[in-house]
């Protein structure tokens, strides 16, 4: 008998931390590993290579023109790179399973000032384990992934972010 | 040697040699298989059998190959696309893995902790038949030994006659 409490109460405790999991952060492996590099062109623009980025920090958006949740955070993927953009901070749109004149139509009538390449046949998103859009994420001066986000970003939390990785290199 | 004899020791040994000879066709047959190897497989063919060890990362219970997901078909497009860079299956296998993890795979590796998967049912069969065996003896020692012995008589000599007499009267005093 006080087996089998024992052994509900291990398999409540397992639910129980999983209830408490945010559901917009899935653990990527690419988390901590060297960014996967491509070259893509720019929808209007010359061809953006990532490895030639290295010494910045990179905030890679995933998104499409029908992505309505890629619209809520467009904003604040905008006002990060209005905020950042002078301190050797990136910001890129990489538009996924989209046509050109859309997402240039969007990019045009939403106002979207930082660069947006296009990844026709999805392979950067492939190389990113990417499962929809938006999906966000952080690449240090070093190359590394530091961070991956599902879902619309969360501005605060992506400056407060970004500010931490400025202030440890000017300490 | 009867005349028969050796006619009926040819039909005994007949089911033998048609044993001997099915063996000898299959090791034959197993051989030829294994040096010239397997039937070239196309480029479509190698893709579907990558594509369905796949899970569809978007999907529930999909695989690659079956998903008619935009992504599943990117995938399969990327795939032909690193076989044709010349790329081994392993190779392609290991890209996916590295950029969804290990749950990209539709079985899981034998690595690691998901490698219990394949051997811990052979674990519990083996635990089980164990426990089932340990049972047993102990049942059979605890069981007494005089109930699975033969069945004595505890009647005397003189009750066994009383009784032999009384039945030998009834029987003399049944009709017919």
């Amino acid at each position: 008998m006080a087996g089998v409490i024992a052994l509900v109460a291990v398999i409540v405790a397992l639910l129980a931390t999983g209830l408490g999991r945010d559901p917009s952060v899935i653990a990527s492996p690419l988390v901590g590993r060297a960014a996967p590099n491509f070259t893509l062109p720019q929808l209007d623009g010359p061809s953006v290579t990532l490895s030639k980025l290295r010494g910045q920090i990179v905030v890679l958006n995933f998104w499409a023109s029908w992505c309505t949740e890629c619209q809520v955070e467009q904003s604040a993927l905008d006002r990060t790179w209005q905020q950042f953009q002078d301190s050797g901070v990136v910001v890129i749109g990489v538009d996924f399973e989209d046509t050109a004149g859309d997402a240039r139509n969007y990019v045009r009538t939403a106002n979207v000032t930082y660069p947006v390449v296009e990844d026709a046949g999805a392979r950067a998103a492939l190389a990113y384990g990417l499962r929809g859009v938006p999906e966000t994420f952080v690449v240090n001066r070093s190359g590394r992934i530091v961070s991956h986000v599902v879902g619309p970003i969360n501005a605060a939390r992506l400056g407060n972010e970004i500010n931490t990785m400025l202030d440890a290199r000017s300490r | 040697m009867k005349p028969g004899g050796v006619l009926k020791q040819a039909r005994t040994s007949a089911p033998g040699l048609l044993v001997l000879i099915a063996l000898v066709v299959s090791v034959a047959t197993l051989t030829i298989v294994a040096v010239r190897g397997h039937p070239p497989v196309s480029r479509a063919q190698q893709v579907q059998q990558i594509a369905a060890g796949l899970h569809c990362p978007i999907c529930k219970d999909l695989s690659v190959a079956d998903s008619p997901a935009p992504l599943a078909q990117q995938m399969r497009q990327e795939i032909a696309s690193k076989l044709g860079a010349g790329e081994s299956a392993d190779q392609i296998r290991a890209d996916f893995v590295a950029a969804y993890g290990d749950s990209v795979l539709m079985s899981p590796p034998r690595q690691g902790l998901a490698g219990a998967a394949y051997y811990l049912p052979w674990l519990v069969l083996a635990s089980g038949l164990i426990a089932a065996g340990v049972l047993l003896r102990r049942w059979l020692r605890a069981s007494p030994p005089d109930q699975a012995g033969p069945v004595t008589s505890e009647l005397s000599e003189a009750q066994l006659r009383t009784v032999a007499n009384a039945v030998a009267q009834l029987r003399a005093e049944e009709p017919g």
